[in-house]
Formats: C-alpha cells, sequence, structure tokens
C-alpha cells in the first residue's frame, strides 16, 4: 500500500483559491469539479485528485497548509480513501471536470 | 503543423485511448487557455517518468500551458532530466544531440518561417543546466549571436541530477555534491549577463513558485522571439534528490532560494517592448505620454 492525496470536499467546497490545481507537478492529476460543493449547499466546487495518476509527493498539502492555509488535503493510505477518481472515469465538459467516483481500490 | 493535426480520422475516434479523445476534444489547441483554468481542461503533458515532487516537473506542466498557440510550437530538448517529460506532451518533441539544441533549433526556426512565411511557429529550447550551459554552450552562445528567432528556457537544476550528482558550471562556489566531494571551486557562470550581451531581446529569471509569473515570463518570451529575436529564461528548478530535499519542502526551498539568490528579474529591449506593446496589445509596454509643460 501507499500514500496519496485526499481532499476534504467539505473545507475545498467553501473556498475558491484552486492553488493545489496549478502546484501539482503532475499532468491533469489534481483536477477541480465546480459542482462538487454544490450538491452538499456549499458554495464553491472542489479540487479532487486522479489517485492513479498520484506519485505521493505531498507539495499539495503543504501548498493548502502553509499558502492557502486551508488544510483541506491528507495523505491517507490508497485502500482507506472511500470514494476514488480514477482517470478511466474522469469526463471533461466546458469549464469543468467531473468524476464518477469509484470505490477503494483493495488488495 | 495545423489544429487538423491533432484531430482523427473520421471513424477511428472511438477505437483511440482515452487520454487521446480527452486531448482533441478539451486540449487547450485553437483556445486560449490560462493558469487559473487548470484543471478544468485537458494538459498537453501526460503522465511521464521524473521524480515524485521534481520542482523541474511543475515548471515544464506550467510552461506546457502556457505556451500562447501549443498547436503551433515544436519543443526542442536535449538529453537530461528536462526531456523524459517534455517528450511525453501533445506537442512535437525534437531531441537535439547532447549540447546541440540550440543548433537543431536554428535549422527548425529558419525552415519553419520559409516553409510557413508569416504564420506563427514558435520554436522553444528547454535544457538543462548541463546540456546548455556547458556541453552545448558554444551552440547556445552562437545562437543568440546570430539573432536566431526561438526561445531558449534553462531548467536549472545546479547539478547534473541525471548522471549521480556531478558539479555543473551553474552549480554555486563551494557546494558540495555526491561526485564533488570537495566543493566546488568556481563561481556559478553569469549566463544572464552573457544573454544580455549576446543581444538577447527578453532575458528574465523565474523560480516555479509564482505560477502566474512564471506564466507571463513564457508568454513573453515565446511572442517577442516570434517578432524581435533570442529570448532567454532561466528557471530555478531544485534536484530534490542531489540536493536531499524532501518532497513536501520543495516548494519552500523555492522560497528560500528566491529570496537568497534567484529573485525574479526581467530584462526587456526597447524594440521588444514596441511588438508587445503594438503586435499583443500589452499596455504597460505603451511609450508613456509626455508630462505637461507647467
Amino acid at each position: 500500500m501507499y500514500l496519496v492525496a485526499h481532499i476534504d470536499t467539505e473545507i475545498c467546497a467553501n473556498t475558491s483559491c484552486k492553488l493545489c490545481t496549478q502546484f501539482c507537478p503532475e499532468a491533469n492529476t489534481i483536477l477541480y469539479n465546480n459542482n462538487a460543493g454544490k450538491d452538499i449547499g456549499l458554495k464553491y466546487g472542489s479540487a479532487y485528485v486522479a489517485v492513479d495518476r498520484c506519485k505521493g509527493c505531498a507539495q499539495c498539502v503543504w501548498v493548502c497548509d502553509n499558502m492557502a492555509k486551508h488544510n483541506a488535503i491528507k495523505m491517507e493510505m490508497i485502500d482507506q480513501i472511500g470514494d476514488q477518481a480514477l482517470t478511466e472515469n474522469i469526463t471533461y465538459s466546458e469549464k469543468n471536470s467531473t468524476a464518477i467516483l469509484a470505490s477503494p481500490i483493495r488488495g | 503543423m495545423s489544429l487538423d493535426y491533432v484531430k482523427f480520422t473520421p471513424g477511428f475516434g472511438k477505437f483511440m485511448p482515452k487520454e487521446y479523445r480527452d486531448m482533441v476534444d478539451f486540449g487547450p489547441f485553437g483556445k486560449k487557455t490560462s493558469v487559473s483554468q487548470v484543471g478544468t481542461f485537458k494538459e498537453i503533458l501526460e503522465e511521464h517518468p521524473m521524480c515524485a515532487g521534481c520542482a523541474m516537473t511543475l515548471f515544464i506542466r506550467l510552461a506546457m500551458i502556457a505556451f500562447p498557440n501549443p498547436e503551433d510550437t515544436i519543443t526542442v530538448g536535449t538529453a537530461g532530466c528536462g526531456r523524459l517529460a517534455i517528450s511525453q506532451a501533445a506537442i512535437p518533441f525534437v531531441y537535439g544531440n547532447y549540447g546541440d539544441q540550440n543548433g537543431v533549433a536554428s535549422g527548425l526556426a529558419r525552415g519553419l518561417k520559409l516553409r510557413f512565411g508569416d504564420k506563427p511557429k514558435d520554436v522553444v529550447v528547454m535544457a538543462g543546466d548541463g546540456g546548455m550551459a556547458d556541453i552545448g554552450f558554444a551552440q547556445t552562445l552562437h545562437s543568440w549571436f546570430r539573432k536566431e528567432k526561438f526561445t531558449t528556457i534553462m531548467l536549472d537544476n545546479e547539478v547534473y541530477g541525471n548522471t549521480g550528482g556531478q558539479e555543473s558550471g551553474m552549480t554555486n562556489k563551494g557546494q558540495v555534491l555526491k561526485m564533488a566531494p570537495l566543493g566546488k571551486k568556481f563561481e556559478k557562470m553569469d549566463m544572464l549577463g552573457m544573454a544580455k550581451v549576446a543581444g538577447c531581446a527578453y532575458v528574465a529569471t523565474v523560480v516555479p513558485n509564482n505560477p502566474r509569473r512564471v506564466e507571463s515570463v513564457i508568454k513573453k518570451a515565446v511572442l517577442i522571439a516570434r517578432e524581435v529575436g533570442p529570448t532567454y529564461i532561466q528557471a530555478y528548478t531544485s534536484c530534490n534528490i542531489e540536493y536531499a530535499i524532501p518532497t513536501e519542502k520543495v516548494l519552500e526551498d523555492c522560497n528560500v532560494v528566491e529570496n537568497d539568490r534567484y529573485k525574479f528579474s526581467e530584462y526587456i529591449s526597447d524594440e521588444a517592448k514596441e511588438a508587445l506593446a503594438h503586435l499583443y496589445g500589452y499596455k504597460e509596454y505603451l511609450p508613456k505620454p509626455a508630462k505637461a509643460i507647467e
């Protein structure tokens, strides 16, 4: 098992900072869903991690804790994360990217 | 070299990988995309084998997002870490044999000019400090003296990271490395000074801890290289392996180094300012109105 970044939607959707999407060294890894928070009554969308592309460097954790000061990102074991976004389940649309969240990867 | 080269032959789209289909439908080709929209469109950079948390990867990713016309851009690189990522993008990449990258780019830029005339075709060289300041030094400087119209970007990690940590011309004096156990005995080369002497129209230093600044610097450099002459960007992209920086501290190190010895600097020639103001709408470079006589 290994660590990947996990973004707490409830904290992230209270802000509109998007800093982690800009500072991730991997392309197409931290993506942004404009509608993620709206279905639970929050104001903004939320960033999410395509876990199959994350290399676990934890730069986004530093950015979220020290630059944005939101503390929304934690490193978690990949089989402990409830719902995961995988590249094959991600769809892009104009000004949005959404993922069908899959159940945890076990084993 | 047009928008059509990224599209499918009719009927074959459904057989292509998902990443390719996303790139055609939601990539940045033919659109105006910026760093602030990242995460909502498919980037041209794909998965690559560079180390986790590498600042060079972050810079390359931001540079690829910042290219003004990605569909009309060719990147040129050489041996070193950077080409591992640069070659994994959905735009053409030419591998210059070690140190030849600026010579290859010179011929490429001239050929594109002959073939396509005034249509914008951008050539961007991205190579490491060893490939540019040591082994490719002569070709780099000569391409500047010849006023070749392309952008040169140095990915300055201040070490030969790919081969085990030897000192390069851009390593700081006194720096101890795995393959330089007594510390470097000479000063860091002043490539910025040499670029200005050689006649580059735009010279800038940048650290990837400010994505919007990286974007603006790259856009300016590519647009000036299109119209005026050679441009040079020197980017600090730390090697977290050879300098033993924990990956989560890479951006902290960027901040420390930026405040210490890599402050943002920008030199723009008058001709380049005029081109930016009149051709690309950069209002800050328009000539200032004369003051009223009192």
